[in-house]
């Protein structure tokens, strides 16, 4: 008798069907890997489990008992426990108060934490997850807060354990211990929902594996029935060619660097985000920035472009100083950013593409004479955009908010790359987006680099940033913990190591 | 096709609001065992009873109009400016000023200079409190409001003191000389030229908003802040730059009354425009052209509901009441439309 | 002469805590309001339709507890109507606060004058009477300010303690402050989100209600049109000044009472200075008092973020 089963689940958000009768089964004492590409319905199935959305239709047991789940609550009581992938921690709170959220513990309101924090450390150590109760969230590291996570489910005693692409945010060292813990938990007979889009981690962790593509169950096998080749035709829907990385490898790295970074610092409120970090990026490489989410990339990328000025150090493009000029002046000559948030950072959701197009030179000839904006030459800008990037768009007049995630991305690299800039900025570029939008951005990049101009591609993915880079620098809090020239033999453990700020 | 259903819901949405507000009208005039017949016909007749009656509504609309232009601007840039009150009595003091204390010159030269003095003092009553929240992040809705309350209090003062006029006891300026008045329209009603410097200000603020690039910068300010700095565009410029203009906006308004209305500065001058421009500017959904239309209407809401007072019994707080009716209707047909559509 | 300073001390101090009850009540509720994520500008239509409910309900019954009990649905009844626009039809909470000043401005002037007509002598309903505590009430300067009050004032200093309580020592607070902090982390902690903020809105509209009554059941005994004139803006001043802490509310309160108080003070005492001079007191103490504030303040993360579950 399984543990979970969900039947013919469908879920839609207006026009797109997020989830097409969706079957799942998982066993008790199992390790089951959700798998499949971004936006293939894999969160969506599991926000349905654990209450958050409700189905269309289909329906859900547990132990072979109808359930339905109106919400969080009730799937904590039946013993579900999710860690969503932006973690779901009050930053004001304490570890002890984010842990106890929303259930009555003896004493209830006036709980006593004493206790609550002796059993909280009863189960960190007994998982070897060491933790402090009394920490307050918002001062923890990425690395941290996920075990207070998993504490969390330990502590509600759940059975069945939701993880939602827990790797994202680890070291590869990191990711080993956590697969240890998810293990031990395997072998004390709970279950566990693994989401993941990487195939590597669904062979070494997982018992079995149910694809998802497109928001519908493409196939259900156990680990061992499958290789690597089939699980990736089915994630992706076809074979996919080894893209093998044609180095430019560039006569040009004699030249001089188009921008250096000079013991470049930047405080935060307590912690410093970025400690003399030294850079240099050459014309036509790409240099990729690896490293784990949060330890100072966006930071340094606003650097670059002159959103945020560093407290010390100097920013030099093309050899000259840089670090006074704001935005707008430095893309002006020749600096490009594309942000890795696209709907806060890189866009105005409500108003039209034409505008958005525009935002870098709304007030620059042709778009603008003596401050009067010209409609006209900007539709057809617009409409030249559309036909170059293949836009799918009603039109130009459409507010990008209704567009899809890929065609919001071309707009942005359709502006941003629209003055033939010399230095790329490009910080997460496909993150969020479909395969084909991903192929086309990776193009896209590959051109403008053998054009000449120079690329810092940030990217928590290090597929990417070994299929596309020259070189890779690696950092860890605020500061580059190594530079290596990317070749086919590529020492990945190395690289992770330099990410957890080992070696 | 599609376009034409969504249309007929809006357009069906706007009927049903109006029905329900008809309908509460309806209900509180009963309420007071007023006679319906003649309550409404009151209603109606202060409105369009006579070419004069519409003039008033005019004559009522014109602060409201440029006051609630004022107001679009800013919320256009996100600037919650709850300040237009203020700003209008600044702008008022701004004009008598330079009405009373200038040097003589050519009329037109010196109504158009009282005119901008009123735009120059709004406009920085608004500024300061815009400055705050560009620099400071202060809450721009609280500070606003304060400065409505100081700024009631300056006039109060000045017309005690300074302003004060030596040959009356009453608390007022004395009053411009008779030519220093705006031209009336059409004689023999009030009707003044404050109706053309709004509906030219509509026109202007237009223009600006959406065929200029400040008002593009403004208005991508206003969709999205972030977004906007990251490409290099000046929030704080930005921020500041609404305010002023919203603020001088709300100044003319202060000045049109002075000029076009009062011929001195005194208390009270106001019943609340600069806070019903904020209605103003939410029924006109902060564009310039919806901001005359709701501007007029509301006008003619509040000329009416004082018709009926005077000629039913009807309390004129009902045009209050169906003011803050309207709003919350018009917030939930927003959330009504957003579901459908997603 | 040392006397005379000491008796003007103390009368201001008991002059600065009357003024600062009804803006300590409404800030409050207020600050269960901003904790759980909802901004209410509403605040003065809460405490205006609170005075005016607590008034009909007072001056037709005789009795001021059910005056108190009218004051508090008076005042729930717009927190609610507030309370449902941000909770369930995610609106922009300021300006849904703003339209329900202007309803409740329009419905207690309507209703007022359709009750009792346009009159000159003002309707009067029964006032509650101070209470000397024995003891405390003889300390100097502070005794009569603080023990020789009116009830109100004693549930006041209560509420205070009450609401410390809740927001600091229980998990009632924890969960109002997530709520407003991360309210789909408090949703994934199986905590209702829409719940806790309607339950913040009720509070909200009783202790608004509360600081409403306390015009017209205390300080003035009659209503009249616009009767609150901005205390509720002040109000949402003080739960700023005061941190969204309710000793801090309480605090913040007494500076803004003490600048009215020391306003009728200086008004009386005559210095052929325009008594708007003085009038402009409370709103310049505040503006400076914000600009002192700067960048000390935390404002939850979502406050006036409306909360939407199946966002994607």
């Amino acid at each position: 008798m399984p543990l979970l089963c969900m039947k013919q689940v469908c879920k839609s958000f207006g026009k797109v069907q997020a989830n097409q009768k969706v079957n799942l089964t998982v066993e008790r004492g199992e390790i089951h890997a959700l798998l499949g590409e971004n936006g293939a319905g894999k969160t969506t199935l599991m926000n349905i489990l654990y209450g958050i959305y409700q189905p269309d239709s289909g329906s859900i047991l547990m132990d072979d008992q109808p359930v339905s789940i109106s919400s969080p609550g009730e799937a904590i009581s039946l013993k579900i426990g999710m860690v969503h992938q932006h973690f779901m921690l009050v930053p004001t709170l304490s570890v002890s108060q984010n842990i106890t959220l929303g259930i009555k513990e003896r004493g209830y309101p006036f709980t006593d934490r004493k206790e609550v924090d002796r059993k909280i450390t009863r189960v960190s150590r007994e998982y070897g997850l060491d933790i402090d109760p009394t920490a307050i969230i918002e001062d923890l590291s990425v690395g941290v807060l996920q075990r207070v996570e998993i504490i969390k489910l330990l502590y509600h005693q759940a059975e069945l354990l939701i993880l939602d692409e827990p790797t994202a945010v680890l070291t590869p060292q990191e990711t080993e211990n956590l697969f240890a813990v998810l293990k031990r938990l395997k072998e004390d007979g709970r279950s566990i929902i693994i989401i993941t889009h990487r195939i590597a981690e669904v062979q070494s962790i997982a018992d079995r594996v149910t694809v998802l593509r497109d928001g519908a169950r493409v196939g259900c096998d156990n680990i061992g029935n499958v290789g690597e080749a089939r699980l990736s035709e089915m994630m992706i829907g076809r074979q996919l060619d080894t893209a093998v990385r044609e180095t430019s490898h560039q006569n040009r790295l004699n030249e001089a660097a188009v921008l250096s970074l000079e013991n470049v610092s930047l405080n935060g409120r307590n912690v410093n985000i970025l400690s003399k970090l030294t850079l240099e990026l050459k014309p036509g490489e790409i240099l990729g920035l690896a490293g784990v989410d949060g330890n100072g990339q966006k930071e340094l990328a606003e650097v670059i472009v002159g959103i945020r000025r560093p407290d010390s150090g100097k920013v030099l493009f093309e050899g000259n100083d840089v670090t006074i000029l704001g935005v707008r002046k430095r893309k002006r000559i020749g600096m490009a950013y594309v942000p890795d948030d696209r709907h806060h950072d890189g866009l105005i959701l409500d108003m039209d593409l034409s505008s958005n197009l525009i935002l870098n030179a709304h007030d620059q000839p042709p778009f603008a004479r003596f401050h009067f904006l010209n409609d006209q030459v900007r539709r057809r800008h617009a409409e030249q955009t559309i036909t170059d990037y293949q836009v799918k768009t009603p039109g130009v007049g459409t507010l990008v908010r209704y567009l899809s995630g890929g065609n919001q991305q071309k707009i942005i690299l359709a502006r941003e790359l629209d003055g033939i800039p010399k230095l790329i900025v490009a910080s997460q570029p496909t993150r969020g987006l479909d395969i084909g939008a991903e192929e086309f951005v990776n193009k896209l990049l590959l051109a403008q680099r053998d054009r000449g101009a120079g690329i810092l591609l940030i990217s928590a993915d290090l597929d990417q940033l070994i299929k596309l880079s020259d070189r890779i620098a690696v950092i860890f809090d605020g500061r580059i913990t190594g530079l290596l020239n990317n070749h086919a033999g590529i020492d990945l453990a190395e690289i992770g190591l330099k990410m957890a700020g080992v070696a | 096709m599609r376009n034409q259903v969504k249309i007929l819901g809006e357009l069906g949405s706007m009927i049903l609001i109006a029905a329900i507000t008809a309908l509460v009208g309806t209900i509180l005039v009963l309420a007071v065992g007023a006679d319906t017949g003649k309550a409404f016909g009151a209603f109606f007749s202060g409105i369009l009873g006579s070419f004069y009656s519409f003039t008033e509504v005019l004559v009522r609309a014109t602060p409201l109009i440029l006051a609630g232009l004022g107001v679009a601007v800013a919320f256009q840039a996100r600037f919650f400016n709850i300040g237009a009150e203020g700003q209008l009595y600044m702008g008022a003091i701004g004009a008598t000023w330079a009405g009373l204390y200038l040097p003589a010159m050519p009329l037109y030269l010196h109504l158009g200079i009282a005119m901008m003095a009123g735009f120059l003092l709004g406009g920085i009553w608004a500024v300061i409190p815009g400055f705050l929240k560009s620099q400071y992040r202060i809450p721009e809705v609280i500070n606003t409001i304060m400065f409505n309350y100081i700024a009631i209090n300056i006039v109060g003062i000045l017309v005690r003191t300074v302003m004060a006029n030596k040959t009356s006891p009453l608390p007022m300026s004395p009053r411009l000389s008779d030519d220093l008045h705006l031209p009336f329209l059409a004689d023999p009603t009030r009707l003044h030229a404050g109706l053309l410097v709004a509906l030219v200000s509509a026109v202007l603020v237009y223009l600006f908003l959406y065929k200029t690039t400040w008002g593009f910068e403004l208005r991508a300010v206003g969709n999205n802040p972030r977004a906007s700095s990251c490409s290099g565009i000046s929030v704080k410029k930005t921020i500041v730059i609404s305010s002023l203009i919203s603020g001088g906006l709300a100044g003319l308004a202060g000045g049109s009354e002075i000029l076009g209305v009062h011929g001195r500065l005194m208390e009270g001058i106001s019943p609340e425009f600069g806070y019903i421009a904020i209605i103003v500017a939410l029924l006109g959904r902060n564009h310039p052209f919806g901001v005359v239309l709701a501007g007029v209407g509301i006008a003619a809401l509040q000329i009416g509901a004082t018709t009926m007072q005077r000629r039913a019994g009807v309390p004129a707080s009902i045009s209050l009441i169906i003011m803050g009716l309207l709003v919350v209707l018009i917030l939930g047909r927003q959330y009504w439309i957003k579901s459908r559509s997603t | 002469m040392d006397t005379g300073l000491i008796g003007i001390l103390t009368a201001l101090l008991a002059a600065s805590v009357r003024m600062a009850t009804p803006l300590t009540l409404a800030g409050l509720g207020e600050t269960f309001s901003e904790k759980s994520g909802i901004l209410n500008i509403g605040l003065e239509g809460i405490m205006l339709s609170g005075a005016f409910f607590s008034f009909i309900f007072a001056y037709y019954s005789q009795s001021i507890l059910l005056g108190l009990l009218g004051g508090c649905l008076g005042g729930v009844f717009i927190s609610m109507i507030h309370g449902y626009l941000s909770v369930r039809l995610n609106v922009d909470q300021t300006i849904a606060g703003l339209a329900l000043n202007f309803l409740a401005l329009g419905l207690t002037s309507f209703f007022f004058l359709m009750a009792f007509g346009r009159t000159t002598d003002l309707p009067e309903c029964p006032v509650v009477h101070q209470i000397a505590i024995p003891l405390l009430s003889d300390i100097p300067i502070i005794g009569p300010a603080f023990f020789n009050q009116d009830p109100f004032i004693y549930l006041t200093f209560l509420l205070v303690a009450l609401c410390y309580v809740v927001l600091h020592r229980t998990e009632w607070g924890i969960n109002i402050q997530a709520t407003g902090e991360h309210p789909r982390a408090a949703d994934a902690a199986g905590i209702s989100v829409s719940g806790t903020r309607y339950r913040a809105a009720l509070l909200n509209g009783v202790f608004g209600g509360l600081g409403g009554s306390y015009l017209t059941l205390a300080l003035l005994g009659f209503f009249m049109e616009n009767i609150t004139s901005g205390k509720g803006y002040i109000a949402l001043v003080v739960v700023i000044l005061g941190r969204r802490h309710p000793v801090g509310v309480l605090m913040a309160a007494i500076l803004v009472g003490a600048a009215e108080a020391l306003q009728f003070r200086m008004q009386t005492m005559g210095f052929g200075i325009p008594s708007q001079v003085f009038n402009m007191f409370p709103y310049v103490i505040t503006v400076l008092v914000l600009l002192f504030s700067i960048g000390k303040n935390r404002t939850p993360a979502a406050l006036g973020e409306p909360y939407i579950r199946n966002n994607r």
